[in-house]
């Protein structure tokens, strides 16, 4: 560490703690409070990283979250790393490591650089224009382009680290805690407002934390003095929770906000484990005091980039906070008074500062007066033409300003410098406020936009609206808050506050050089290498909206958003094209302000809790009988069970065969269930489905098809009537809770008339289905007092039983075509039901299928799925299933529909079976249909949408919806696959027992 | 013998929250809208029913949260034998479903019960769960049905610090592990 860069004066770094890190491989010391800037600059270390384009060196600009160079690879280990991070916000800790981005083979000798001598050859929107002309050598290109595209490297292994959400209700929320957040958060909170205060920072107080002047006073006291007793006084108040390191990532509608706070970052890295990385908290607020202070202005000129050129309020706060001193030799340019409390401080603590450079005529301001007693030379109406140096910045070259500003005149003399303080004036942090949607104004005066309205509960105080001097914050920010949160606080009444207050404001967004432009990098957009010339290039090609020149240029587009070039590319924009920057708007300024980690987004949803999984009460069995599960919906089903190295093919085989020969046994627990009660329960249901209800047998089943209201297969079950007024509704497993929404909201809002009430039972009832020649005998052992003849127990009818003492009901209904029944029991003992049944039927060989088989089984029956043979597209006519349209029925949902002209052409696509010349190909799902293969362009008639191997066929068979194809059947038709075309021949969709005797079997 | 299975197996504690599942109980889901309907739940039930959105009444046995202007759950604080929950079930569904005043449903086995203890089960809550409670926390009797976790729950303040939680018995242990794994970092 260079002794001699680090003062001792300073309230906020612990300068007994010393803190070890690695910056490019090299070890370096710092302080616990350091930044990685901080610690670096007193290190002596300017150069951080190379530019985006030119691979110009570049160092540490700023000493906030709007810093555009100073971007690092933050985290040693390569897996864990962190592209992209300002070191301007990284808290240092021991053991930190940090690298230089967009270099090789290193920061000091980069072959990226030779860009720089390059660049009339790249113009602005260089990579749009490759795209152009010449048309073929975009394929040259493309290769160098997507080499050089982007900056840092991603992690290549799974984030380890833990983060997690956390939701936040209150009163009143302030964003940002200095001088005015301070005030806000203490008058809220006294008075009863459950209050939040947020400051991304370590610690409160902003930039008056480390104002110590003669010029900026509140009762006699230093402003940094009254403030801390301020912050003091805030942790006796109740109602009040202070989160620091927590900076607002997004500003949405209704006052719903997002910060991420960062709880281990700072930490040493042995003190991390197993805690929360970073939380991302979700707040409510009534109210929202946003006091995000304002962004210090760089200023456009020639060479503007250089390692060593830091804005000047920057330089103030490495002094008067950090303790460091960004250079020896110090020379500030400036537009403004700010740059004056920056030499009186370095001043102060024995910096010597070569010269203020001010483009404004003389100004006597206190703050101006107070450096010239301080004997700091000021070169009045000048402004700095050229820096020189290339790794660092050496020395300035200085001229004086013509009468109107335009040009520069007279001689150019050269001042040698280590660093160089700039300062443009200031722009207030409004980018929160239009993130919600609030608009702006522009003040002409100083060039600022401020907050002007907002549709939510919400203000601005402080210098994010506008108000730049002690004074004015202090007194505006107490009466707004007052006003905003009907209050009467008078804790701030009758302060005495002394201020120095600017007196003469110019502005000149780009600054004139003795060059000629073109021969100039006056740099807009640091981390992007955009610069002014780039800019009027775009205006000069005939792009006129801010927002067209912003993606030209790609000015204000990098990992900083333009924190620091927009205004300066507004006004440019402005002055070339002769309109009033007010009139020209902003570009949006969109979330997050800062870039999130995908961590802090994604929180606890990942590993086991990346989506929630819903259980069968029979899960476990399946899971000890070394079932695979398929995903359905969120549901975890049993898809089939293997035995020893069995593939999928091998096992559905043998589950199918056993179910058709013997007997099988699945669980259908996932069904939707819906109990419905009521007097007008049967009206109901003839309203729902295509089908009559009202003769429906008290104690039998019947299957329904329900529409949509544009007359599209929807769902379909089975419904069994239970009583008088009482059925039982299932849906398909997806489409469970979207149909009981729909239901409840035709019964209270289209039939309100009905006496109609619905619940799910869903989850109340496992569900055993049993199928296959011997599931009667296997029923028949399991509730023995039950008559299982066909004339007592036909089949879609249902009977109460009892097994064991507990009720249950079975139901004789199949999908499957086999003779089958499904019992359905409280869910507490579905498990034990299971294993019963599985008993029992060990005689018989019964086997467990699953999910895929069950769809083999059906589609050997031609039964549809809703959701897989249906897309949406697809009525009951299509899907050649009029029979279950009833004609006489006055309504029901999807009926009017039916007889649209589109809905009754032939030639819709209409479900057929298909079946291949080869029996032993298998078509895949999804796969096109053809009558013509030669022609061209070749007319797709349809797809397939099942497709089996069916052991029970011992062929392969196939469902596929085909334009016109009810009257197609025995034409032959070719599904072309990449390296073959099937030959196939469309057949009727019942390819087993067509005249269902297994189901009585 | 049919075996009863639980989804949840033990009860866990961790400091400053005690999470235990409390099954069997009885739980009925009532529907009705018309007076008579709700004189008769009163009379069969010596309860009020309650009628302001998102509260609930109750008394030793039974509790009754409002969850919709005609919708409500009848729960009972101890655990059941399965002979009261069909007598309690099949009575109600013949003077009230039957009788055509409203509807009558056993989810006793749809809903999973969990009780939550301690002082900072809101701070666990708060990791998964939308819902402001800020005023719930000291509302004795208070009822919401919110999410947890993205899953759909229903709440019951049943006391200071102390919660009744209701998830679909499907989603029970997805549930229980991340209360168990939020409850970690509190």
């Amino acid at each position: 560490m260079s002794r001699n860069l680090r003062i001792t004066n300073n309230k906020f770094i612990d300068q007994t703690s010393r803190i070890s890190f690695k910056f490019d491989g090299k070890t370096l010391y710092g302080f616990k409070g350091d930044t990685l800037a901080s610690a670096l600059l007193a290190n002596d270390i300017h150069l951080i990283g190379r530019s985006f384009k030119y691979h110009r060196p570049r160092g540490i600009m700023t000493c906030g979250s709007e810093e555009p160079n100073a971007i690092v690879q933050a985290g040693n280990d390569a897996s864990m790393t962190e592209p992209n991070t300002r070191a301007t916000e990284i808290e240092l800790y021991e053991g930190l490591e940090a690298s230089s981005q967009n270099c090789w083979p290193s920061v000091n000798f980069d072959i990226g650089a030779i860009n720089n001598f390059f660049s009339p050859l790249i113009p602005a929107a260089f990579y749009y224009k490759t795209f152009m002309w010449p048309a073929n050598f975009w394929k040259l290109y493309e290769y160098f382009i997507r080499k050089s595209a982007g900056l840092g490297k991603s992690p290549t292994q799974p984030d380890k680290d833990i983060y997690d959400h956390r939701y936040l209700h209150c009163d009143v929320l302030v964003v940002g805690g200095g001088i005015s957040g301070i005030i806000a958060a203490k008058t809220a909170a006294k008075n009863n407002l459950n209050t939040v205060l947020i400051d991304d920072k370590n610690n409160l107080g902003g930039t008056t934390i480390f104002q110590q002047n003669e010029c900026f006073k509140i009762n006699n006291s230093y402003s940094n003095e009254w403030l801390k007793k301020e912050i003091e006084t805030l942790n006796s108040i109740k109602n009040l929770t202070i989160k620091t390191r927590t900076t607002l990532a997004a500003y949405h509608s209704y006052n719903y906000l997002l910060a991420r706070e960062n709880l281990t970052d700072h930490l040493d890295l042995n003190e991390r484990k197993d805690k929360i990385r970073q939380r991302l908290w979700k707040i409510r607020a009534k109210k929202v005091i946003i006091a995000t202070g304002a962004m210090e202005r760089p200023l456009i000129f020639n060479n503007n980039d250089r390692p060593g050129v830091i804005l000047s309020y920057s330089i103030k706060k490495y002094i008067d906070y950090f303790g460091v001193k960004c250079g020896q030799k110090i020379s500030l340019f400036t537009n403004n008074d700010s740059a004056y409390e920056t030499a009186i401080s370095l001043s102060n603590s024995g910096v010597s500062v070569n010269s203020v450079v001010d483009i404004r005529d003389r100004t006597n301001s206190l703050i101006v007066q107070q450096a010239e007693k301080l004997g700091i030379k000021i070169h009045w109406k000048s402004a700095v033409v050229n820096t020189n140096g290339y790794k660092k910045i050496t020395s300035i070259e200085i001229m004086k300003l013509s009468d109107d500003d335009t040009t520069v005149v007279g001689k150019k003399i050269k001042q040698e410098c280590d660093c160089l303080g700039i300062s443009g004036g200031w722009t207030p942090r409004v980018h929160l406020f239009t993130q919600s949607g609030g608009k702006l104004k522009f003040r002409d005066e100083d060039n600022v936009f401020l907050p002007d309205k907002s549709e939510l509960d919400q203000i601005s105080i402080g210098s994010c609206n506008g108000d730049f001097e002690l004074d004015s914050v202090v007194k505006n920010s107490v009466i707004s808050t007052n006003k905003f949160l009907k209050v009467n606080n008078n804790d701030y009444e009758n302060l005495k506050i002394n201020s120095s207050n600017e007196i003469n404001k110019k502005n000149i967004w780009l600054l004139p050089s003795n060059k000629p432009l073109g021969k100039t990098k006056p740099f807009l957009d640091f981390q992007n290498d955009s610069t002014a010339n780039d800019v009027k290039l775009a205006l000069r090609e005939g792009f006129k909206s801010i927002e067209h020149v912003k993606r030209y240029t790609t000015t204000g587009m990098a990992t900083d958003q333009g924190k620091l070039s927009n205004m300066h590319a507004l006004g440019i924009i402005a002055e070339t094209a002769d309109v009033k920057m007010g009139e020209l708007g902003t570009t949006t300024f969109r979330p997050p302000y800062t870039p999130l980690t995908f961590g802090a987004i994604v929180g606890r949803n990942v590993g086991e809790f990346f989506d929630i999984t819903r259980r069968t009460p029979m899960h476990d069995w399946h899971a000890k009988h070394n079932a695979e599960f398929e995903n359905v919906g969120q549901w975890k089903r049993a898809w089939y069970y293997p035995i020893e190295n069995e593939s999928i093919h091998e096992a559905v085989q043998r589950e199918s065969k056993a179910a058709r020969d013997s007997a099988g046994i699945l669980d259908a627990s996932t069904l939707g269930k819906i109990d419905i009660q009521g007097s007008d329960a049967s009206e109901f249901l003839n309203r729902v489905y295509t089908n009559a209800w009202s003769k429906l047998e008290i104690g039998k089943c019947r299957y329904g098809l329900m529409l949509n209201e544009d007359g599209m297969v929807y769902d379909d079950g089975v419904t069994t009537r239970l009583g008088e007024n009482h059925y039982i509704m299932t849906t398909t497993t997806g489409g469970a809770a979207n149909v009981l929404g729909k239901l409840e909201d035709y019964l209270q809002t289209e039939w309100p008339e009905l006496d109609v009430y619905l619940t799910s039972v869903t989850d109340h009832y496992a569900t055993v289905s049993i199928c296959g020649p011997n599931s009667k005998k296997i029923i028949s052992k399991v509730i023995p007092d039950l008559n299982l003849s066909d004339k007592e127990f036909p089949h879609m009818s249902f009977r109460n039983a009892l097994i064991d003492n507990i009720k249950c009901r079975v139901m004789r209904i199949s999908f499957t075509g086999e003779h089958s029944y499904e019992i359905n029991i409280q869910s507490s003992y579905g498990k034990s039901l299971w294993e019963k049944c599985f008993e029992a039927g060990k005689e018989f060989d019964i086997t467990p299928y699953g999910t895929e088989t069950m769809h083999l089984l059906r589609a050997e029956k031609g039964f549809i799925i809703a959701g897989q043979d249906t897309d949406g597209t697809m009525t009951p006519v299509d899907l050649q299933m009029d029979w279950i349209i009833s004609k006489k029925k006055y309504d029901f949902i999807g009926k009017r529909s039916l007889y649209r002209s589109d809905t009754i052409r032939d030639d819709r696509k209409q479900l057929v079976g298909l079946l291949t010349d080869d029996p032993n190909v298998v078509l895949e799902e999804g796969a096109q249909i053809v009558l013509e293969t030669k022609k061209q362009p070749i007319e797709m008639l349809g797809h397939v949408t099942s497709s089996y191997f069916s052991p029970n066929l011992n062929k392969s068979i196939a469902l596929a919806v085909v334009k016109n194809g009810k009257k197609l059947k025995g034409q032959k038709m070719f599904v072309p696959m990449k390296n073959k075309t099937i030959n196939v021949t469309i057949t009727d969709t019942v390819f087993l027992d067509k005249e269902n005797k297994r189901l009585n079997a | 013998m049919l075996n009863y299975n639980s989804t949840i197996i033990e009860a866990k504690e961790y400091s400053d929250i005690k999470i235990s599942e409390v099954e069997p109980t009885l739980k009925i889901n009532l529907r009705g809208k018309n007076r008579d309907f709700v004189t008769k739940i009163g009379k069969e039930l010596s309860i009020i029913l309650p009628t302001d959105p998102n509260t609930s009444s109750g008394n030793k046995e039974l509790n009754l949260l409002w969850l919709s202007p005609d919708e409500w759950l009848i729960y009972s604080n101890d655990k059941n034998n399965l002979e009261t929950i069909n007598s309690s079930e099949d009575k109600l569904f013949n003077d009230i479903s039957k009788t055509k005043l409203g509807s009558v449903t056993n989810v006793t086995d749809h809903w999973i019960m969990i009780n939550l203890k301690g002082p900072k089960i809101f701070d666990m809550l708060s990791a998964g769960c939308p819902f402001n409670f800020n005023k719930f926390k000291y509302s004795k009797g208070a009822v919401t049905q919110t999410l947890l976790n993205h899953v759909d729950v229903i709440i019951h303040n049943k006391d200071i610090n102390n919660l009744n939680l209701f998830v679909r018995r499907s989603f029970s242990n997805h549930l229980w592990l991340w209360m168990n794994d939020s409850a970690r970092f509190v």
